[in-house]
């Protein structure tokens, strides 16, 4: 059975995972859940997803959410097939856990709160606070300064290959521009890296709308 | 070599990791490192965590830090001494996975909210600075919403990957303890499912010898 991804064809988090499909060469189903209608709070879906957050997988019966732990799932189930994205030496792999750490408390934890004060508040009829805004980009660009030196002794932020805490951040690291922000392009380390994750194919496919493969 | 930890006593990150040299029994050096005289931000260790955060690791040269990136590394690296199974053998995906979803909920649905009431109704309060009421409150009912999920995941399973104790469970501790610091502790003890879980996770020997911080090396168990 076609493995049946349910998420928002523009959310951030559909796109993580959808990445990793391109990636791996796995064909999907894609279902569209409708946040309008407040579909993610319903009770069949919270049967299936107990936060009401999407995206989910389900995997012929096989439910599994949050859209790093699907990426490492697809990972791994196809581990022989297209990109690798999570090494297997264990000092490599540990590498990998730290860049996948760093993506969560030092990227997104600032670049998601930075895209939603600016970009998602006004669609809520809320109104962006714009101090808020400022402190969590400063705070951003103290940790890409960072990234900026590790960025300059290694090609990927666990090491010489692409793994998973790579392409992470391509979801909300491509929106920054949309708020205003060049925190990543002001920095040619960051930058040139950046570059290259959103010229992969699996972003190309993705960045605008996920859509079903199979 | 004897592994080294670079952590300071009482800092939530470094606690986790300390908590699993325990349950593994691995031997380990502590050097503590100073906060409050920014240690951390000092030369000799930014050249080893760039982020000037605590703790890293050096086991006999190679460095790692991010509390969660060690903890795992210890669980894979020691699969047959200690506590086993933190880590479900990858060998399993669908397993392994649905740890990786817990660990995930972790960081996403309970410290992300456990970290803004610690930071509001403890530290500021410690350094004489006025809590924001607003972000105390708003934290308080995003988590609250969020372990009604984990009252119902609880009720089908004794763990949150499932039948069995890992990393995603002990995870919880650091912040988990400190919310009945901010007053918070409510939002555990009026869940059965979630206390009965929360109890037994902070009765275990490994948390208890470092509740009250990291205080010595541990060369042999």
């Amino acid at each position: 059975m076609v493995l049946t991804l349910y998420g928002n064809p523009q959310s951030t988090c559909t796109k993580r995972v959808a990445i990793v499909f391109h990636e791996k060469q796995v064909p999907f189903n894609f279902v569209a859940v409708d946040f309008a209608k407040g579909e993610h709070k319903s009770p069949e879906f919270v049967a299936k997803q107990p936060f009401g957050q999407i995206p989910y997988l389900d995997d012929d019966g096989y439910i599994i959410y949050e859209s790093r732990a699907i990426a490492r799932y697809i990972e791994e189930k196809y581990a022989g097939q297209g990109t690798a994205l999570i090494p297997k030496d264990l000092k490599a792999k540990g590498h990998f856990e730290q860049a996948a750490s760093v993506e969560v408390f030092n990227f997104d934890a600032y670049a998601s709160a930075a895209v939603f004060e600016k970009l998602i508040k006004p669609y809520q009829n809320l109104t962006p606070d714009i101090a808020v805004f400022d402190a969590l980009i400063k705070k951003l660009e103290a940790k890409l300064d960072v990234y900026e030196q590790i960025l300059s002794k290694q090609k990927y932020l666990g090491g010489d290959e692409v793994t998973l805490a790579d392409l992470s951040h391509l979801p909300y690291g491509s929106l920054l521009p949309a708020v205003g922000s060049n925190v990543i392009e002001s920095r040619p380390n960051v930058a040139k890296w950046f570059k290259s994750l959103q010229d992969r194919p699996s972003w190309q496919a993705v960045k605008d709308v996920v859509a079903a493969t199979a | 070599m004897v592994l080294k930890l670079y952590a300071a006593p009482l800092s939530t990150a470094s606690l986790r990791v300390a908590q699993i040299l325990h349950e593994k029994k691995v031997p380990f050096e502590f050097i503590s490192i100073d906060l409050a005289r920014k240690e951390n931000k000092e030369e000799e260790y930014l050249e080893k965590q760039p982020f000037g955060q605590v703790p890293y690791i050096d086991d006999d040269g190679f460095i790692l830090y991010e509390s969660r990136a060690i903890t795992r590394y210890l669980a894979v690296k020691y699969p047959e001494q200690g506590t086993q199974g933190l880590v479900p053998d990858i060998k399993d995906v669908k397993a392994w996975a649905l740890f990786e979803q817990a660990s995930s909920n972790e960081v996403a649905n309970f410290e992300s909210l456990a970290r803004v009431i610690v930071y509001e109704k403890v530290f500021k309060v410690r350094i004489g600075q006025e809590p924001d009421l607003k972000a105390y409150e708003n934290a308080h009912s995003q988590l609250s919403a969020k372990l009604d999920a984990y009252e119902k995941i609880l009720g089908k399973q004794p763990y949150l990957a499932g039948e069995t104790l890992t990393l995603a469970d002990l995870s919880h501790l650091p912040f988990g303890t400190r919310l009945y610091l901010a007053g918070a502790g409510d939002l555990i003890d009026s869940r059965p499912n979630v206390s009965k879980w929360f109890k037994a996770l902070k009765e275990r020997e490994s948390w208890k010898e470092i509740e009250k911080g990291i205080t010595t090396s541990r060369e042999e168990w």
